[in-house]
């Protein structure tokens, strides 16, 4: 391997951040990762997830061969059976009988063939992609816009700004090295400006000048609001108006109508009139601000209006193409602004050309001399599931997403998968939620072995590259669709002998014909050799003859891509979402993400080290409400919505609004048995996106009455389906659960239920204490520990490093150890307390004892105790602990 | 006659009994100068050794010169006088004498009944016989030492003494069987977990247990001596018989006296009598309805009664006791309450594996009892608690787990 070979990218989110590795993988191993100092997304940083990554290569669960009804078969087997049904159904109901449903996880030449092969080769546009549930709504939003799908901005527009609005964003969790530039950036200047509008208190609000925590679903009210201000305090830039927009007299109008005054704006959003006058002052006198958005503002019944409601702020101020100004949406995966280049949408075609675009059609059959193109939109996630379940797509080839997690109702996603007459698989990892529904399942390259591009969400293409061989006999993603193509008769146009061929196509398609007309263009690289393409720097498109190095900033050059060459405005009525609290179902659900987990935690899941910030999941419910519906601090609670249910731990705090709850969308049933929050949201989407309102549902909470919590460490993996709740927390070593019991047991139950698990010389040691309802029991042999049990009628989450630890193999246990077992730490141990600082693992206790001892700051933490001085991720939980030791000294 | 043995001016101090509690009284009356002429009568012949060192005497764990409590001759040297082997006969407390079996009078200013208690003889036919002995003194200890190794012995009571004997004859060679009337052994000191435990330990010792079991008789051969012990439902031969249910205060001098006896001798706060300038300590003396077996209170008595002789006010009261069983190789630790009462809350830890159990009863925010088998490290910490009646409510989750895992500023 070169030694360039060594950078690659990070699979999680959306900035896209360059990975060094400290020395070459060898023998399916990945050494631990840094960040890569000459990446311009990061330049050096990493959060807890990326800096984690190598933890996340283990053979464990790892899919290595095709399987056909659970069976194993050869490649050969599998592709004859996927392109056979294919030929099949396709010819008796159409080509629309196949779908493709992707995923922002795979990458730009995998995208580009499956987009190929439906669309010009199969025929039909069935090809969605989650990022469908990620920024369909800003891909609608900037096309209303400039008649493109452009991010107009750069990285260090963030930091260049001098007010920065985050709408609908946790970037300190869900960004975190964007928002460590932020917070850099702030900390240089401490003059910049940063607002929050989110309903949540999240991490993001730590160094936020001020934070509006506005109704769920009402943010364009406050955008409307700044539009109609903004032209009554003579702020347009006309000249740029007039000249290079239309449609601002509607949009004005409408803003006019629909938010007539600051009072009735706040009144509207639920906010104090103030706060709101605070951001108006700040948008009045701040030419330089960025607006930055995410799945806040796109997962919604009216994304795609709450979008344009900021784009139309910041072209009637002028306020793009600039430098330090923009509207800036961020994409949650690390791939999906790549699905978007290729067209790998059902609502759009290939380059960003739509199947309305005049000639588009045309000019794509020509350049891949197709035989059966598509001719208008697919299906987009939502129906095309409708459609599944309705008969009408009867094969559907999911490719790294697990849909029976991310797509609301999931019981409806359940029925339409069991409807499906084939459903294929491709995975890296054999047990998902999803892949139980498989009836073909194809083992996937992952991260690590990947080889190919991703664009992130600075316009920036960066390599990803394979670190080591594939596993078993994984094949990457685009092999397999070439397979599959092949078999189906279009060999000859996916004769791909590598990523750089596919890659060369993808960029020679992007500049075809293109003569400035599209602003997708990197035909720089239409005749990338190999070993350019194995040393391609990151560069932000377009990259063409009038743009060799890239280009930082879109409209600088005032032109965009309508037929007229003008930026539209768009009216916007600001709408709230569809399914509002009733007397059944009082609460408002909102979603989101935490800290040290993706996505569904196929990857993140697997590294210890990420289990220990949040190691269950949880609904956060404020104090008043907990009180009224009899719900304490840390017990589980039902929750019900019109679609299903969930079982989480209450997390009581005050930095949800009274009357809304949140829950994290991570958790599958492969590690909780009931925390699949997206079976409780409604399958409402955004008309014009398709985008699922997800980040909303109404739901009612129900305590639960005399049960029994408990924490189990194992050696090996427990069937737990008489338990009420379970959650699996992965560990070092063994297993760990968290469980709830529905009943009232005695020990000798408990101990009865865990016997028949252990061989037949163990013994247990027990402990029972009745102050706090406490029974434990460690089953050990000789001196080998098998199994530790703690239950007690209070709920509690025991510190479990030092017990799992003890599960390492070789480990003996002494006498004081058998103690210990029962106590959870040795006597001569510190108890850290929950990790919050994952990088160097140092916790609560430890911190709340470094504040008393003085260390009154972040920096000062950092000196005795190393916390949040790699990822800084926890900076703001460092500043949470310091106040609230402050407040109870006081 | 009065014999005159006061030299000097100094009060005259007799104490009756040369065991522990007399023994270790003379000792210090000697040692703080306290202006007494003392004289310490002992029935038997060794004085001021170690009763508790009895029964590793006997399993030959120490030998003789491991015995002595006081160094007597040292005591001698300072002016003590010591009678050995002669017996209190009589008292006249008007008189103020004590008339030795030997017929030897002796004239007091102040005397201390510290004669102790001797063992509990069941009313069980056949219990008169020669060959049933207690386990009280070294003479009893010489009598077992001295018995053929194969001869088997039955031990009546499972308690600490009864125990104590049962290991050393084991250990010594000896079949041993511990009848017992409760369910399960010590049971005044243990719960019935950590007494399984503690069974199971000594049978590995080679002693053999009849639990929840009283002797129904003696068979005696010709010669009076017992050869086999009755019981329900079976019968067990036996060489030798130990009586270990029980003491009973040696308080016949004193009732004859005609000092106020109960159980025993009734003391007050400061170990006076019904009678002045007598006072009694140890085993022969009642306090508030308690007698007492354990040597810590005694010690307590020991230093009120210094005091008191001194006219320095003193008050005795009665603290709880730890227990620990005196056989190497085991480990017992009990104190307090062993029993719940019905406001009491039980913790308890267990592993079988390696024999380590704890319970401990907490009464509201203290801890009011504590069973320890195995590993009893914490004993003494949690002696203190109870003593201190430290509030132990912040530490209840972690306190069976002993101090290491508590908050240190709390204890």
């Amino acid at each position: 391997m070169s030694a360039s070979a060594v950078k690659t990218t990070c699979p999680y989110c959306g900035v896209g951040c360059g990975v060094n590795l400290s020395s070459r993988a060898s023998n399916r191993v990945v050494p631990p990762v840094s960040g890569d100092k000459s990446h311009p997304a990061n330049f050096g940083r990493l959060c807890v997830k990326g800096s984690s990554l190598a933890e996340t290569i283990t053979p464990k669960g790892r899919l290595l061969q095709p399987m056909i009804n659970n069976k194993t078969v050869t490649w050969e087997a599998a592709t004859d059976a996927i392109s056979a049904k294919i030929k099949q159904v396709t010819e008796e109901f159409g080509p629309d009988a196949f779908a493709f449903y992707l995923s922002g996880q795979i990458l730009t030449e995998d995208y580009y063939v499956a987009n190929k092969l439906a669309k010009g080769f199969i025929g039909t546009a069935n090809v969605d992609t989650n990022s469908r549930l990620c920024m369909a709504s800003a891909v609608v939003g900037y096309k209303r816009a400039f008649g493109s799908d452009t991010v107009p901005c750069s990285y260090e527009d963030l930091e260049l700004c001098d007010l920065l609005i985050m709408v609908g964003s946790n970037a300190a969790w869900t960004h975190p090295v964007l928002f460590q530039r932020i917070s850099a950036a702030k900390a240089k200047r401490p003059d910049m400006k940063i607002v929050v509008i989110d309903p949540r208190r999240t991490a993001t609000c730590d160094i936020a000048d001020l934070h509006l925590s506005l109704k769920p679903g009402t943010d364009a009210a406050i955008f409307s609001y700044l539009l109609q201000d903004s032209a009554h305090e003579h702020l347009l830039d006309a000249e740029f108006v007039c000249t290079h927009t239309e449609g601002f007299d509607q949009a004005l109008a409408q803003a006019e109508q629909s938010t007539p005054t600051l009072e009735a704006t706040a009144d509207f959003c639920g906010l104090a009139a103030d706060s709101l006058l605070q951001l108006r002052d700040w948008w009045r006198s701040t030419p330089k601000t960025v607006t930055f958005y995410s799945q806040g503002v796109n997962q919604s019944s009216s994304g795609v209006d709450k979008c344009n409601a900021i784009i139309n702020c910041h072209l009637a101020t002028g306020r793009l193409g600039k430098v330090g100004a923009g509207p800036f949406s961020i994409t949650g995966q690390p791939n999906a602004m790549g699905g978007r280049e290729v067209g790998g949408l059902a609502n759009q075609l290939a380059a960003h050309m739509d199947f309305a675009t005049p000639g588009a059609i045309d000019l794509v059959q020509r350049f891949w001399q197709a035989p059966n193109m598509a001719t208008e939109n697919g299906l987009k996630a939502v129906d095309m599931f409708n459609a599944i379940e309705a008969g009408d797509i009867k094969v559907l080839w999911i490719m790294a997403t697990n849909p029976m997690v991310s797509l609301p109702n999931t019981a409806q996603v359940k029925r339409a998968l069991e409807k499906c007459e084939l459903v294929i698989v491709s995975d890296y990892k054999m047990g998902t939620d999803t892949s139980a529904f498989a009836d073909i399942l194809l083992p996937a390259t992952g991260w690590s072995e990947k080889d190919g591009t991703v664009t992130n969400s600075e316009r920036r293409l960066s390599r990803q590259r394979g670190l080591l061989p594939p596993a078993g006999e994984a094949k990457h993603d685009w092999q397999a669709i070439c397979d599959v193509a092949t078999k189906l008769g279009f060999g000859e146009a996916f004769n791909f002998k590598g990523p750089h061929e596919i890659f060369a196509e993808h960029a020679a398609l992007s500049g075809f014909e293109n003569d400035g007309k599209r602003d997708f263009d990197i035909s720089a690289f239409e005749s990338i050799t190999k070993q350019e393409y194995d040393a391609l720097v990151p560069v932000q498109w377009p990259v063409n003859k009038a743009n060799p190095q890239g280009t930082a900033r879109m409209f600088t050059d005032k032109r965009f891509f309508t037929p007229s060459g003008k930026a539209r405005f768009v009216p916007i009525t600001p709408a709230l979402p569809k399914q509002l609290p009733n007397d059944e179902y009082p609460f408002t659900l909102n979603t989101g993400r935490v800290r040290d987990q993706w996505h569904t935690m196929t990857r993140t899941g697997d590294a210890a080290s990420l289990s220990r910030h949040l190691a269950q999941p949880f609904i956060e419910i404020h104090p008043e409400d907990a009180q009224s519906q009899g719900i304490k601090d840390k017990t589980l609670v039902k929750v019900f919505s019109p679609y299903g249910r969930a079982l989480l731990k209450a997390k009581v705090t005050d930095a949800v609004a009274k009357g809304s709850v949140f829950v994290p969308i991570h958790w599958t049933q492969q590690f909780s048995n009931a925390s699949i929050v997206s079976a409780l949201i409604p399958s409402e989407v955004d008309p014009l996106s398709g985008q699922p309102e997800s980040k909303h549902a109404r739901v009612t909470l129900e305590p639960f009455k005399q049960v029994k919590y408990g924490s189990i460490v194992s050696e090996v993996p427990l069937d737990l389906s008489d338990c009420l709740y379970w959650c699996a927390v992965t560990s070092d070593h063994g297993y760990r659960y968290e469980v709830v019991w529905p009943t009232e047991m005695p020990i000798k139950a408990f101990k009865d239920r865990f016997a028949r698990l252990l061989p037949k010389t163990a013994q247990w040691v027990e402990y029972t204490n009745p102050h706090n309802q406490q029974i434990r029991l460690a089953g050990v042999t000789k001196d080998r520990l098998k199994l530790v049990v703690y239950i007690s009628d209070n709920p509690m989450v025991a510190t479990t490093d030092w017990l799992t630890s003890m599960l390492a193999p070789k480990q003996t246990l002494t006498e004081m150890d058998r103690m210990a077992l029962l106590v959870g730490t040795p006597a001569n141990v510190e108890d850290k307390g929950e990790i919050v600082c994952a990088c160097f693992q140092v916790g609560t206790k430890q911190i709340n004892q470094a504040v008393e001892g003085g260390a009154r700051s972040p920096e000062a933490l950092g000196k005795t105790l190393k916390c949040g001085t790699n990822c800084g991720s926890c900076i703001p939980e460092l500043k949470t602990l310091i106040a609230s030791n402050k407040e109870t000294a006081v | 006659m009065v014999s005159l043995v006061a030299v000097e001016s100094l009060p005259r101090l007799i104490i009756i009994g040369g065991g522990m509690a007399g023994s270790r009284l003379a000792h210090d009356l000697m040692a703080t100068e306290a202006g007494y002429q003392v004289t310490l009568i002992s029935e038997e012949a060794q004085v001021g050794y170690n009763r508790i060192m009895l029964s590793a005497l006997l399993a030959k764990e120490i030998d003789a010169k491991d015995m002595p409590l006081v160094d007597i001759q040292g005591m001698r040297e300072k002016g003590l006088e010591v009678v050995a082997g002669d017996a209190a006969a009589n008292i006249d407390t008007h008189r103020r004498l004590v008339v030795l079996a030997s017929g030897r009078e002796l004239q007091y200013d102040k005397l201390v009944f510290a004669t102790g208690s001797r063992a509990s003889i069941l009313p069980i036919d056949g219990s008169k016989a020669s060959n049933v002995i207690g386990f009280r003194n070294w003479q009893d200890t010489q009598v077992l030492s001295e018995l053929p190794s194969t001869a088997h012995v039955s031990v009546i009571g499972g308690g600490l003494l009864g125990l104590e004997a049962a290991v050393g004859l084991a250990k010594k060679g000896h079949p041993v069987t511990v009848y017992h009337r409760s369910g399960w052994i010590l049971n005044r000191q243990l719960d019935e977990a950590a007494a399984k435990m503690l069974q199971a330990q000594l049978e590995k010792y080679g002693v053999t247990f009849r639990l929840g079991q009283t002797p129904e008789k003696f068979k005696c051969n010709a010669v009076g001596k017992v050869i086999a012990i009755l019981g329900k439902d079976h019968i067990q031969p036996a060489d030798l018989v130990v009586m270990a249910a029980g003491i009973t205060p040696e308080i016949e001098l004193a009732k004859a006296a005609g000092i106020t006896t109960n159980k025993a001798i009734i003391v007050d706060a400061q170990l006076r009598t019904s009678h002045d300038d007598v006072y009694a300590i140890g085993e022969c003396c009642e306090f508030e309805s308690q007698t007492f077996g354990l040597v810590a209170p005694i010690w307590d008595q020991l230093k009120v009664l210094l005091k008191t002789l001194g006219k320095t006010p003193s008050v005795f009261t009665i603290e709880a006791v730890p227990t620990k069983l005196k056989v190497s190789g085991v480990n017992v630790f009990s104190v307090g309450r062993i029993v719940a009462d019905e406001e009491d809350q039980e913790i308890c830890y267990t592993d079988v594996a390696t024999d380590h159990y704890r319970k401990l009863l907490i009464n509201g925010d203290q801890l009011v009892g504590a069973i320890l088998y195995g590993n009893v490290a914490d004993g003494s910490w949690y002696f203190q608690l109870i003593q201190n009646k430290t509030n132990v409510s912040s530490m209840l989750d972690t306190l069976i787990f002993g101090e290491a895992y508590c908050p240190q500023d709390v204890a």
